[in-house]
């Protein structure tokens, strides 16, 4: 096994979704760890200064019970916070943490690596195939094939079967034509989608106004418009004025461009938008990564011999039938030098190892394995495509420079 | 991923529910803890007849206090979660590519799940096999299955040492290894008699040899030698010191397994290596890097390259993935095609048909440009690599 440099960077392309998404997903636990904090100590606070006031204004003899009272409601709170939080850190927060910290890890190991023919480095790239496959699976629709290569080798830190298991809840619930689960997405992501200047929320709450449009509800469309789509002004003013003439223009009598907005087409759409939504995001690409790492794997091994049965060669994946077939779909390999394999030892041919012609039928081989022939058949050479017979020395020597 | 890794460490300290925790402020648990000391600290004084008034003021101020240390600890912790996202960000400088949908054709999407298949049951994932084809939806012939299925369990027992049902193997497909020039059935032999001597038992190892070496003399004579001689160094630990301490390498054994299978696949036309493997090591070993690069570059010369059939960079393959000959024609540096053969001339050294033709001379005599020999461009031969 030739011992290629390891081309760090290469294979450090198809790695960003692999933190990106567990460092989202830990966001996202602080976030709600933020949310917790403010609502509860806020409460307490206000109800701290409100007791102080009370304390310091009225004078009777009810005043210790009622402080009792308040200080006991507080205690209650920050213990209902204490546990919230602990709660939150233990389900979600230090499993989300663990992930991120193996998979770190799991990078940093293949960095650490130098030589394609480390034996670690195989092991690291049998398991970036079955993660690849976990993606490709999920991604198409197979979650029981996902579920049993994570469970059969164990990776079930270095997968996302959450995030595609929500992908396909949002996903179903837009097939049904209900908003409610993408916005409650957006509305979990909002910095994030504001960030990249997503337009996704705007896409569904303008849907729900056709909804309603559709249904022929004038007044919720007008007060929806209102709450939902008015502060979209800056970014979406043509849209928000095509709504308002929406209303003016019922599904039976629509034309032009509102009766696109009334096809039922626009939610397969919004499904489109969600997904490249979510995957830009996680950073994960539009396309399976198996399908990213076999085009350029496929295309640079496919050559036209691939496609021709004299120089087929069983060894060869681009040769396989399936796999050449997949390869219809991606470009040649370019090739600046020439590269002479010998047909029956598999071996390249190089100055220590010339090649030598059969001189009728011009087949060539590597001088190694005609050597071996004639040392085994009493100085004569067979080819085995041509059955041309000579004597060794018959051969004629090529040059290829 | 060092400085990820450095800031993640940072991140963990910052969150973990331990007291020991360091940070510049107190633990966010640390802190209501103590505040909630603080309150049922003033309930008692409060009930032991303590001014209202006087113990309120103080817990206001307590409470106030407690709000900005979990403050500043949050804020400690967003900073630590920005500074391990921006040490991502920048290890991760370039994002994967876009690519409209590839394999998308119903022929294409049959084909990949072809692939799969045989890849889950060429590396012994039977379980999983049988899920993605019942989800797929898809046939698989009952013959496949059964090879995959023998196969595991040859592997299995040689991984157990057990080279029995390997033999079994070799045994019933001895033509087909002699036509290979395959060492497989003498190296499983060899395993066997090794692994006898090296347990000290050496008059088994004898009786092994006596038994099954016989038929190798013909092709594996010298070997054999070496492995009766190396008996006068034994014991093992002194066969290490000895010219046959080779004979004491586990990867006499371990190396079974890959010569096993690769004779397996090849029997069935089958290619050594698995093939999805290797496409994905060189995608996402440097390949997929190259092409973006290559399309960057094209890009920016605004060449279309897309329009053409074939990379616009050279992606370099270890000799192990050199599959097939590439003929690259010295003088017009094209590749030879079927159209376009590479032709040898009487000197000995080939360029293409077209080439040849370009340097004939009136005559169809044609100057060789690596050697001063002329010849008639006639004579030249049609070669096949
Ligand atoms: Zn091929
Ligand atoms: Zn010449």
């Amino acid at each position: 096994m030739a011992g290629n440099k390891l081309n760090i960077e290469g294979v450090m392309l198809f790695e960003q979704p692999f933190t990106r998404v567990p460092y989202e997903n830990y966001r996202k636990v602080f976030r709600t760890s933020q949310k917790q904090i403010e609502k509860e100590l806020s409460a307490v606070q206000l109800s701290a200064s409100d007791l102080l006031k009370k304390s310091q204004t009225a004078g009777s003899e009810r005043k210790a019970d009622d402080s009792v009272k308040a200080i006991d409601a507080m205690i209650a709170r920050i213990e209902t916070l204490k546990r919230k939080l602990s709660d939150l850190h233990d389900s979600t927060g230090h499993p989300t943490l663990t992930v991120l910290r193996e998979r770190t890890q799991h990078l940093a190991a293949v960095e650490a690596l130098q030589n394609e023919a480390d034996p670690e480095f195989s092991r690291w790239a049998d398991t970036r195939l079955d993660r690849w496959l976990v993606d490709w699976s999920l991604r198409t629709g197979r979650e029981g094939t996902a579920r049993q290569i994570t469970q059969d080798r164990g990776i079930e830190k270095l997968v996302d079967i959450e995030l595609f298991t929500e992908i396909r809840r949002i996903e179903e619930a837009l097939k049904r034509r209900s908003c409610t689960e993408a916005l409650a997405w957006c509305s979990e992501n909002k910095a994030a989608l504001r960030k990249i200047k997503n337009p996704l929320e705007f896409e569904l709450r303008f849907q729900e106004f056709i909804e309603l449009a559709r249904a022929l509800k004038q007044d919720d469309a007008i007060a929806y418009q209102k709450k939902y789509l008015l502060g979209w002004q800056d970014t979406h003013l043509p849209q928000i004025t095509q709504a308002s003439a929406l209303l003016a223009v019922p599904p039976a009598r629509a034309f032009g461009p509102y009766k696109w907005l009334y096809d039922p087409l626009r939610w397969t759409t919004l499904v489109e938008s969600f997904r490249l939504s979510i995957y830009n995001l996680s950073t994960l690409p539009t396309e399976p990564l198996l399908h990213l790492g076999m085009y350029a794997g496929l295309a640079s091994l496919k050559l036209p011999a691939c496609y021709n049965h004299e120089t087929k060669n069983a060894d060869c994946p681009v040769c396989d039938p399936s796999l050449g077939h997949l390869a219809t779909d991606v470009p040649f390999s370019h090739h600046v030098n020439s590269t002479i394999v010998c047909r029956l030892t598999g071996r390249i041919i190089d100055e220590n190892n010339s090649p030598l012609a059969f001189p009728a039928s011009g087949q060539i081989y590597s001088r190694e394995a005609l050597e071996d022939m004639a040392a085994k058949n009493d100085g004569i050479v067979t080819c085995p495509r041509s059955n041309e017979r000579i004597p060794f020395e018959d051969l004629r020597k090529v040059y290829i420079s | 991923m060092d400085a990820p890794l450095k800031e993640l460490t940072k991140l963990e300290k910052l969150v973990s529910n331990s007291s020991a925790a360091k940070g510049k402020s107190p633990s966010i648990s640390d802190s209501l803890e103590s505040l909630l000391l603080s309150l049922k600290d003033a309930k008692q004084r409060i009930q032991a007849g303590a001014d209202a008034g006087e113990v309120c003021a103080g817990l206001s101020r307590t409470v106030d206090n407690t709000k900005k240390d979990v403050d500043d600890r949050q804020k400690e912790i967003y900073n630590s979660l920005a500074r391990f996202g921006k040490a991502l960000d920048k290890r991760f400088t370039t994002p994967l590519p876009s690519y409209s949908p590839l394999f998308s054709s119903p022929e294409s999407k049959a084909a990949l799940e072809r692939t799969i298949a045989q890849h889950f049951l060429r590396t012994g994932q039977f379980r999983t096999a049988e899920v993605f084809i019942e989800e797929s939806g898809i046939d698989i012939s009952p013959d496949m299955r059964e090879h995959f299925a023998e196969l595991h369990r040859i592997m299995s027992s040689l991984k157990e040492n057990d080279i029995g049902p390997a033999l079994e193997w070799t045994e019933r497909n001895r033509q087909f290894l002699s036509s290979r020039s395959s060492p497989l059935e003498f190296h499983l032999h060899r395993s066997q008699y090794i692994r006898l001597l090296l347990s000290s038992d050496y008059n088994a190892a004898l009786i092994y040899a006596r038994a099954n070496f016989k038929s190798f003399y013909g092709t594996h004579s010298s070997e054999i030698l070496r492995l009766m001689n190396c008996l006068a160094y034994l014991p093992p630990s002194r066969l290490q010191g000895s010219p046959y301490a080779d004979l004491t390498s586990p990867s006499l054994h371990t190396d079974l397994e890959p010569m096993f299978a690769k004779e397996y696949c090849a029997s069935l036309g089958m290619s050594r290596q698995v093939p999805l493997r290797v496409i994905g090591d060189i995608g996402g070993g440097g390949a997929l890097a190259r092409i973006e690069k290559g399309r960057k570059v094209m890009r920016e010369r605004k060449s279309e390259w897309s329009q053409s059939d074939e990379l616009p960079i050279e992606i370099p393959l270890g000799p192990e993935n050199r599959y097939h000959s590439i003929f690259a024609c010295p003088v017009s540096k094209e590749q030879s095609t079927e159209q376009n053969p590479p032709m040898m001339m009487v000197c000995g050294h080939v360029v293409t048909r077209d080439s040849l033709q370009k340097l004939s001379k009136a005559g169809g005599n044609v100057k060789c440009p690596y050697c001063p020999q002329e010849s008639l461009a006639s004579n030249a031969l049609r070669v096949y690599f």
